[in-house]
């Protein structure tokens, strides 16, 4: 505590502090008081993973970039979004980092996923040369899907978070799409992950855990993120009031999105602006000393966060939310329906318990299964006048 | 002066309306225009309208709405749809439009895509074409909708200089 308000008072006048206000500060789905908890506000965000633009790293792909400077910052805030869903993992939603505090080995786990080299599970080097499958060449832009689409491939290799990474397409939230990806694979998997559950328990020195640990052996930490678009060249306000109860859930990621050409890690919002992680700052490769201990400093951001007017944000985003446990996600579902009913907010993206009625299911369109889907899709356009085309059923 | 998809190439114009009546055989390039008082008359008309010229419709021809489709002025990474005006059932979901849409361009399933009525707001997945219709329909009876990916993010050295600014301390 002291050092986070020393680091504060120190760097006040470079940074612009919040703005005295009743409005309550959110971030990341707890609430704080601007005028009495300051310094837990502050607290709260150097402990998230901060990453920056860095240079002087190895080589992406041996012979390419050393430095994500000018590209890599989307692909940072992804970063950002999933370390925050692995904080929330392996170390807890209440966790904080202490500056000059030794921290536990879950801590310096989830970091090194993280580092700039070839090898860790999240790296910069991992995600751009992954992007190559979403047609991104090396030192590319990203956008919110993209990014979202590269880690949920990279998540499969992370046998030590055994995460069910969801990717909610065309704004609909399908239920039994997450109930299924979740309850998966313990028949086969269930060797591998339980061994780093017991393990958690021991690191994390929470024994009293247990407990709830058992309980979700049966559901796969979800990270369940949806990528948007709110909005042609600018947010389409109606979706604002949506927009923050987002950074109300206890289950909240945050959002990765910004300004026009700026990619920012938004989590959370006092009054009408959004609070973010900007990434871009260059800052040096970090290298784990002789001793094996890795620097960490760099990767908390020790000053008052960034913020901006909500109306700034590009409309396109990526909402992100974490779901420990089935009650958590059961609990997510149900303060999204509820927050459908709120007057004056307009819902981002539609909550179903089922996929809607499609193409996937032959009956509904009366077609052949047995033909292709190319087959079934010319028939809708059977008949087509020069300037219209009929799409029949 | 118009603006936005009603001023792009092949889209109904608003001096049109009045002037055309068209039934479906007549309509003609750049002269397409929606019945005038297609928002009363059609489709939420009792029974069904049919449409001349749908073969597969038979004897039980089903409503339609019209619906315009066009890719965001600004989208670098969506192809352009080769038409651009639809008749749609009004019983397709948007979920079943936007899976004809996105075959059509042979977009993948992990691919950004947004369609965006009125320029505005992405309808909801479950929402018929009547629903849509009723709900977002242009006065001129026609639905507008633009599609659009996702927008990438990084920084030319322009704005790098601006962001330094308030990361000076580096």
């Amino acid at each position: 505590m002291d050092a986070a308000t020393l680091t504060y008072d120190t760097l006040r006048f470079e940074y612009e502090d919040f703005p005295e206000t009743k409005e309550p500060v959110w971030i990341l789905g707890r609430k704080y008081s601007v005028f009495t908890e300051k310094e837990e506000i502050l607290l709260d965000v150097t402990s998230r993973l901060w990453f920056t633009y860095r240079k002087n790293f190895p080589a992406i792909g041996g012979t390419g970039p050393t430095s994500d400077t000018g590209w890599g910052c989307m692909l940072r805030c992804g970063q950002m979004i999933f370390a925050q869903a692995l904080v929330c993992r392996h170390l807890g939603r209440d966790w904080r980092w202490i500056k000059g505090k030794r921290q536990t080995d879950n801590y310096f786990s989830v970091l090194n996923a993280f580092i700039d080299k070839k090898d860790s599970y999240y790296s910069i080097h991992q995600i751009a040369q992954m992007g190559v499958g979403e047609g991104k060449s090396i030192g590319q832009w990203y956008g919110p899907n993209t990014v979202a689409q590269v880690l949920k491939k990279l998540a499969t290799f992370d046998t030590w978070s055994s995460l069910a990474v969801h990717i909610a397409m065309d704004n609909t939230v399908v239920m039994e799409e997450i109930r299924r990806l979740c309850q998966s694979n313990f028949s086969c998997a269930g060797a591998a992950a339980c061994p780093a559950v017991e393990a958690d328990v021991l690191y994390n020195g929470y024994p009293e855990e247990a407990g709830v640990r058992d309980k979700l052996s049966l559901w796969k930490p979800l990270v369940l993120l949806i990528p948007l678009r709110l909005g042609l060249t600018e947010i389409n306000e109606a979706y604002i009031e949506t927009l923050k109860h987002c950074f109300m859930m206890p289950q909240s990621l945050g959002v990765i999105g910004g300004k026009p050409n700026s990619a920012h890690y938004f989590i959370g919002y006092v009054g009408e602006e959004l609070i973010y992680l900007d990434p871009h700052t260059t800052q040096p490769a970090v290298e784990p000393s002789d001793s094996g201990c890795l620097p960490d400093e760099s990767f908390h951001c020790q000053h008052p966060p960034c913020r901006m007017s909500i109306a700034e944000l590009d409309p396109s985003i990526a909402v992100g939310f974490f779901c420990h446990t089935e009650e958590d996600f059961n609990d997510w579902c149900h303060q999204i329906k509820k927050l459908s009913l709120v007057r004056g907010a307009l819902p981002m993206f539609e909550l179903v318990e089922r996929q809607p009625s499609h193409f996937s299911n032959p009956d509904v369109l009366n077609l052949t299964p047995d033909s292709s889907d190319a087959d079934r899709l010319e028939r809708f356009f059977d008949s087509e006048d020069e300037d219209f085309e009929i799409l029949s059923l | 002066p118009q603006s936005g998809p009603r001023a792009a190439r092949g889209g109904p114009r608003r001096e049109d309306r009045g002037r055309q009546r068209p039934h479906l055989r007549s309509v003609g390039r750049r002269r397409a225009g929606p019945i005038r008082d297609a928002g009363r008359r059609w489709p939420q008309a009792a029974g069904c309208r049919r449409v001349p010229g749908c073969r597969r419709c038979g004897p039980s021809s089903c409503a339609r709405v019209w619906v315009i489709v066009e890719r965001y002025q600004k989208e670098k990474y969506l192809p352009l749809l080769d038409k651009t005006k639809f008749l749609v059932p009004e019983e397709l979901t948007m979920t079943q439009f936007i899976t004809i849409i996105r075959s059509r361009m042979a977009l993948t399933a992990t691919q950004a895509f947004y369609l965006l009525v009125n320029n505005k707001s992405l309808a909801s997945m479950s929402l018929t074409m009547a629903e849509v219709y009723r709900d977002y329909k242009d006065e001129d009876g026609f639905v507008y909708m633009t599609y659009a990916s996702q927008e990438m993010f990084g920084c030319c050295s322009l704005t790098l200089g601006k962001t330094m600014e308030c990361h000076h301390k580096t």
